[in-house]
């Protein structure tokens, strides 16, 4: 047998991580379910009754009888395991797992309106008083800066998406600059780049939608219960392109760069007087224009026609403003 | 004997020996390196040591006496084991939410779980309907690297590509990581430039180099201060007044980092006191919602915003 673990494959690393762990949690939490461990740590519930087999062939020396530890699983599929002091705190946090954890949290904690925010931020503080600055990070080499704008119906949100209740919001179409109020069925809230994002069925367009939370000025019940149909929510692309979008050649100088970074932009093309043209895609000519118009000089719109008229006639009418 | 039940044994056997074990000893214990061949017993010896150090696991060789005539491996209690953490039910609920929001089984995940062992019931309970989110849009191995080398004022070399588009190569020492407006930023000393810089994590072109010591950072230094706000924050203590169409209005005024409302209009519009950190800033963020905002003061902020529109008005 000594010779077929000659290379121990890759699964025993993963096997011996997921015991260092999982182990102590058994013997700190007696009759524990099978199922409820195989959830909370992802392994399939084969997989883990197969590493308890293995569990109580190991022991301390001189490995007799009452020197290996013991594992017992009832009818129930509840397990006790004893004999294993050695095994009941788990390993140390690697320090890079120390780090990923504490900067996941930082990037969390700099959006505001997260709930549970103080817990967060205080559970980071004893993982740093425990593990020192040198594997967990200081708050000075880890900081972070509030943005963006907090929402005011996150908690509607939160318990509509949890509930799965319709519910009516009105929100504000930062492409359009228009109000409108619409019944949706709220799936996820979830935040990204620094804002709370609504992922939600439009009744009323009869589409999937994504809402900012921070432009929605109203949130009521309705007492309508739905169906989730699963729509994806963090991690899922901010803006998807239907085919209908405008398409929008911009020249940008230095100052107006970010956009090519902000948006998506297609076609870049280097200048040599430190200009770059890109391609974006809009859904709204009116939004457009209100870019154009905020990046001031630095921005100018090469084609179409329809939208270069557009600014034109925008910056008209606000000059109105000023007469 | 499975290599798993083998390394369970070897982690057993080398935390709770009182002295530390010559690898002679460790054969005679266990049965597993006694394998007929002696030099393939001792390569899986060798073998399964690396494992369990490349794991994290503090597996060392020491003298065994004062007189450093032998040596034997041992793990140290007290750099195996995580110290006790008091964490509260909401902690750590709060720490598996914030975990899990980068996917599945990054190391932050792997952190969380190793968290768990002593939390109360309920924590199954705890996690459902939590909040989630995507994060940033950094390469969280680089982001990882950075954060590590900023706490180890290492100094790193990487290529950068700037805002104007040109890919570069910047050797700077690292002093810390910012978060804002959803990007990684490292702040360090930028060695060709001699200045301290931001540099966004996502313009990143290469993984990090390490360069060796880098240096620490000078007295009073903020990292947040380094890292510029986007085009679209602001504080200041100068005011200026902006009125905003009823439509725009409750939008706006959310927009504006410590707006204040000061009045309406007889027509319905709002008017309000902005704070105006640089006034080209100001003109531009009220610019985007066009006809519907007007600076009524002050007058030097009102000629800049005319002379913008007339330039695009022609």
């Amino acid at each position: 047998m000594a010779e077929k673990g000659r290379v121990s494959p890759p699964k025993t690393a993963e096997r011996l991580g997921r015991m260092l762990v999982v182990v102590p949690y058994l013997v700190q939490h007696p009759g524990s379910s099978i199922a409820e461990v195989a959830a909370l740590y992802d392994v399939k519930p084969e997989q883990l009754r197969r590493d308890l087999d293995l569990l109580f062939m190991s022991g301390l020396p001189p490995y007799g009888p009452g020197d290996l530890i013991d594992v017992e699983v009832d009818e129930d599929d509840r397990v006790w395991i004893t004999m294993a002091d050695h095994f009941s705190r788990p390993l140390r946090l690697s320090r890079q797992e120390a780090l990923a954890i504490t900067l996941r949290s930082a990037e969390l904690l700099a959006t505001p309106g997260l709930p549970g925010a103080p817990a967060l931020a205080s559970a980071i503080g004893k993982l740093r008083d425990a593990l020192g600055p040198d594997t967990a990070g200081d708050d000075q080499a880890i900081a972070t800066a509030e943005s963006g704008r907090p929402a005011a119906h996150l908690a509607t949100l939160r318990r509509a998406a949890h509930g799965h209740e319709r519910i009516t919001i009105e929100y504000f179409a930062g492409s359009t600059g228009e109000w409108s109020t619409r019944d949706v069925e709220p799936e996820e809230v979830f935040s990204a780049m620094g804002n709370w994002y609504l992922a939600a069925w439009d009744v009323d367009a009869d589409d999937e939608r994504l809402f900012r939370a921070d432009r929605i000025r109203g949130a009521s019940s309705t007492g309508v219960r739905f169906r989730p149909r699963g729509l994806k929510g963090a991690g899922r692309a901010l803006y998807t392109p239907t085919g209908d979008e405008v398409r929008v050649r911009l020249a940008l100088r230095p100052g107006a760069r970010w956009i090519a970074e902000y948006y998506m932009t297609e076609d870049p093309v280097e200048r040599d007087d430190t200009t770059l043209e890109v391609t974006l895609p809009a859904a709204q000519v009116a939004w457009v224009a209100g870019l154009l118009l905020r990046v001031g000089p630095g921005a100018r719109v090469l084609s179409p026609p329809e939208v270069i008229e557009a600014v034109a006639e925008l910056a008209h009418s606000t000059l109105a403003r000023y007469r | 004997m499975e290599p798993l039940e083998r390394l369970l044994n070897l982690v057993g056997l080398l935390l709770e020996t009182p002295t530390p074990l010559t690898y002679e000893q460790i054969r005679d214990t266990l049965d597993a390196y006694r394998a007929d061949n002696v030099d393939s017993a001792k390569r899986m010896f060798e073998r399964d040591k690396d494992q369990l150090r490349e794991f994290g696991i503090p597996l060392q060789l020491v003298d065994t006496d004062v007189w450093g005539a032998e040596q034997g491996y041992v793990i140290p209690k007290d750099e195996y084991y995580l110290p006790e953490i008091a964490f509260t039910p909401q902690e750590l609920g709060a720490l598996l939410v914030a975990a899990q929001s980068g996917g599945e089984n990054t190391p932050a995940e792997q952190a969380a779980r190793k968290l768990l062992y002593g939390a109360d019931g309920g924590v199954l309970a705890g996690l459902a309907g939590g909040p989630l989110a995507s994060g940033s849009d950094a390469r969280s191995v680089l982001v990882i690297d950075a954060a590590d080398a900023a706490q180890r004022r290492r100094r790193v070399r990487f290529g950068y590509r700037t805002s104007h588009g040109q890919v570069a190569e910047r050797v700077v020492a690292a002093y810390a990581m910012v978060f804002r407006g959803g990007h990684w930023y490292l702040v360090g000393h930028d060695a060709e430039r001699d200045d301290v810089r931001a540099f966004r994590l996502s313009r990143f072109t290469t993984d990090l180099d390490d360069e060796g010591e880098g240096g620490e950072p000078p007295d009073g230094f903020r990292a947040a201060d380094h890292v510029q706000a986007g085009p679209w924050a602001a504080t200041a203590q100068d005011l200026a007044e902006v009125a905003f169409s009823p439509d725009v209005a409750w939008w706006a005024l959310g927009s504006f980092a410590g707006a204040r409302q000061t009045g309406v209009d007889d027509d319905g519009w709002i008017v309000a006191d902005v704070p105006m950190a640089e006034p080209a800033l100001l003109a531009s963020l009220v610019l985007q919602f066009g006809p519907d905002a007007v600076v009524r003061s002050p007058e030097a902020l009102r000629a800049e915003i005319v002379a913008q529109l007339e330039a695009i008005d022609g």
